[in-house]
């Protein structure tokens, strides 16, 4: 690979502007896409929301007004960026069929980040946490089936499977054992930052996605589901984001966040089979390429330090969106009865896990239970695509 | 795909007291019948367009007489909203019968359902989001139950899957042309309706 952000030039800051024809994007076919152009759209809107909550807190620390309002340029052009990208959604999509996108997006995101993660203690936490995403996909397939009459695979379309992971039931863990230890921001491999930040931000914009649009279901079941399964998105939150190093500066952070754009939209275009979205990834590469230009900047100024020293020397390999069944057929094999204890895994259930399970569950079965049995009453039968064969863990295959 | 079969509305176990989950279903009934033609040719698509023909004109004729009635008198804008989905009704009716003079392996067959899928796919999406959570908001559990039984009613009017001892070919034929089909279901929503 020879494409070093740092080195190149992008478009100019001052004309990074668009006006309303320019935003007016073309949405894609939800019947007709390629489902990782759309598990694309969905990871660069994540981005590009962290970028613009990113930009708020620093602005909030920051003292000084001419570098307020030098981050409020660049946010506002990140604003744009985050309507183009998430407007190329359809509205003729339900809540529920783009939910099933984020899922997918949780499952082979994390997991190919997994297979590439160089560092063992956090290669685990994406290993973990991506059992965890696969058990949601199965359970609202299970409750779209029955709202929509509509099954997963026409939009997950055999790319991804369907079917138990680590039931999501055992996701309710203390809140305390669900912050991990960060890595070491001096001695880690560059490429784990990316990672760290790519996947906290695609959890962060899942949390948000669930907690506003959950209560727009009239489906009691429905309302329920959304409810649970945002509480546990909260919990990846807090599981990702403890990832990262807290002694990184301000600064340090914004070139991170801004190299890790770059780093996304390249890799997306690179690999986007949709013309018209390609060109927008094109695009936004060369705005991104500015804004990290500004961030390193502000890095060499406030900390007195070449951002070359934090970053990868080139662009690691790109980011991929491809299948990862067998991948995460071992990882079935082997993970389900995992859950945390402090910031490490263990197989037990121990007191505290048991307690916070007994005071949430209040002595009833929880919503991700109750939706497959109403889908057993509708259908006498449960939605799976298994396209490789039995679930790994004979505990898990359909009485 | 899969070889799970999802059974259409009314033929999978939901009790079906409520109008709206029964039309969202059908919805995707209609979705999963446009993917099914899409995706064979010959007779099997003759088929699977014939089932689309049926339960087309079967659920816009239910929601002609039960849900757009209900709405345009119980909803603030009902009127206008109505009258935007009976033009959209309209114009898909009329591609709906140039595509059934069609022969379904004509080369400008697909385009054009294609074009039809997506119009229908916008039609719906305008329904559950403008007029369905008005209409549930705007009645009770009674009277959601009273239109679900209604639209039942017209979905019997045209089986979907063949019913055993019956040919689908004798089927078709006792169904008749889609025009007729429309007049005797809403034959039977309006008894359903006690409106007779």
């Amino acid at each position: 690979m020879t494409f070093n952000p740092l080195e190149q030039r992008g478009i100019p800051l001052d004309r990074q502007l668009r006006n309303w024809r320019e935003l007016n994007v073309q949405p894609i076919d939800p019947d007709r896409c390629d489902p990782y152009t759309r598990c694309r759209i969905i990871t660069m809107n994540g981005i590009e929301v962290e970028a613009i909550l990113f930009s708020h807190h620093l602005a909030r620390n920051t003292v000084d007004p001419e570098v307020k309002r030098q981050l409020a340029q660049t946010r506002y052009i990140e604003a744009q960026q985050q309507k183009v990208v998430n407007w190329l959604l359809p509205g003729v999509s339900s809540v529920l069929e783009t939910t099933i996108a984020y899922e997918q997006v949780a499952v082979d995101l994390t997991a190919w980040v997994a297979r590439m993660e160089p560092d063992p203690y956090l290669k685990q936490a994406y290993e973990f946490g991506v059992l965890e995403d696969f058990d949601h996909l199965y359970r609202y397939a299970n409750l779209y089936e029955m709202i929509e009459h509509r099954k997963a695979e026409s939009i997950v379309d055999n790319l991804t499977e369907v079917m138990p992971g680590r039931p999501t039931k055992y996701h309710h863990r203390h809140p305390a054992d669900n912050v991990r230890d960060p890595y070491a921001k001096d001695g880690t491999n560059p490429l784990s930052k990316l990672h760290a930040l790519t996947i906290l931000s695609a959890e962060q914009q899942t949390m948000n996605f669930y907690m506003n649009t959950g209560p727009t279901y009239m489906e009691p079941i429905a309302r329920q589901l959304y409810q649970e399964i945002g509480l546990i998105e909260e919990e990846h939150v807090t599981h990702y984001e403890s990832l990262v190093d807290p002694g990184e500066t301000w600064w340090e952070q914004l070139v991170n966040h801004e190299y890790n754009e770059c780093y996304l939209y390249y890799s997306f275009m690179e690999q986007e089979s949709d013309p018209k979205v390609k060109a927008i990834w094109e695009l936004h590469l060369n705005m991104e390429l500015e804004h990290l230009h500004t961030a390193c900047d502000l890095m060499r100024r406030f900390d007195g330090r070449e951002p070359q020293e934090v970053l990868a020397p080139e662009l690691p390999n790109v980011l991929t969106f491809e299948p990862n069944k067998q991948y995460l057929r071992e990882l079935l094999d082997t993970q389900m009865d995992l859950t945390t204890l402090g910031a490490g895994y263990v197989r037990e259930a121990h007191e505290r896990f048991e307690k916070m399970q007994e005071q949430i569950h209040g002595g009833e079965e929880p919503p991700s239970e109750r939706v497959m049995a109403e889908h057993q009453d509708m259908f006498g039968r449960e939605y799976r695509v298994q396209s490789e064969g039995e679930h790994p863990d004979p505990a898990m295959r359909e009485k | 795909m899969s070889q799970l079969h999802t059974p259409q509305a009314g033929d999978d176990q939901s009790d079906d007291l409520d109008v709206v989950a029964l039309l969202m279903r059908q919805h995707g009934d209609i979705r999963n019948l446009f993917d099914q033609v899409e995706a064979t040719t010959g007779d099997e698509r003759r088929e699977a367009f014939r089932q689309l023909v049926r339960l087309l004109a079967v659920h816009e004729t239910a929601e002609e007489e039960v849900v757009h009635p209900f709405a345009r008198q119980s909803m603030p804008g009902g009127r206008q909203i109505v009258e935007d989905r009976l033009a959209e009704e309209k114009a898909a009716k009329e591609t709906l019968a140039a595509l059934d003079d069609m022969d379904t392996d004509h080369p400008d067959f697909l385009p054009k359902l294609r074009a039809l899928r997506t119009d229908v796919q916008e039609h719906a999406r305008k329904e559950e989001r403008y007029e369905f959570t008005h209409i549930r908001r705007s009645t009770d559990v009674t009277n959601l139950a009273a239109m679900a039984k209604a639209v039942k009613a017209a979905e019997a009017m045209a089986p979907t899957r063949p019913h055993p001892g019956v040919e689908s070919g004798a089927a078709n034929m006792a169904l008749g042309p889609v025009a007729a089909l429309m007049e005797r279901t809403k034959d039977a929503v309006r008894k359903a309706m006690g409106k007779d």
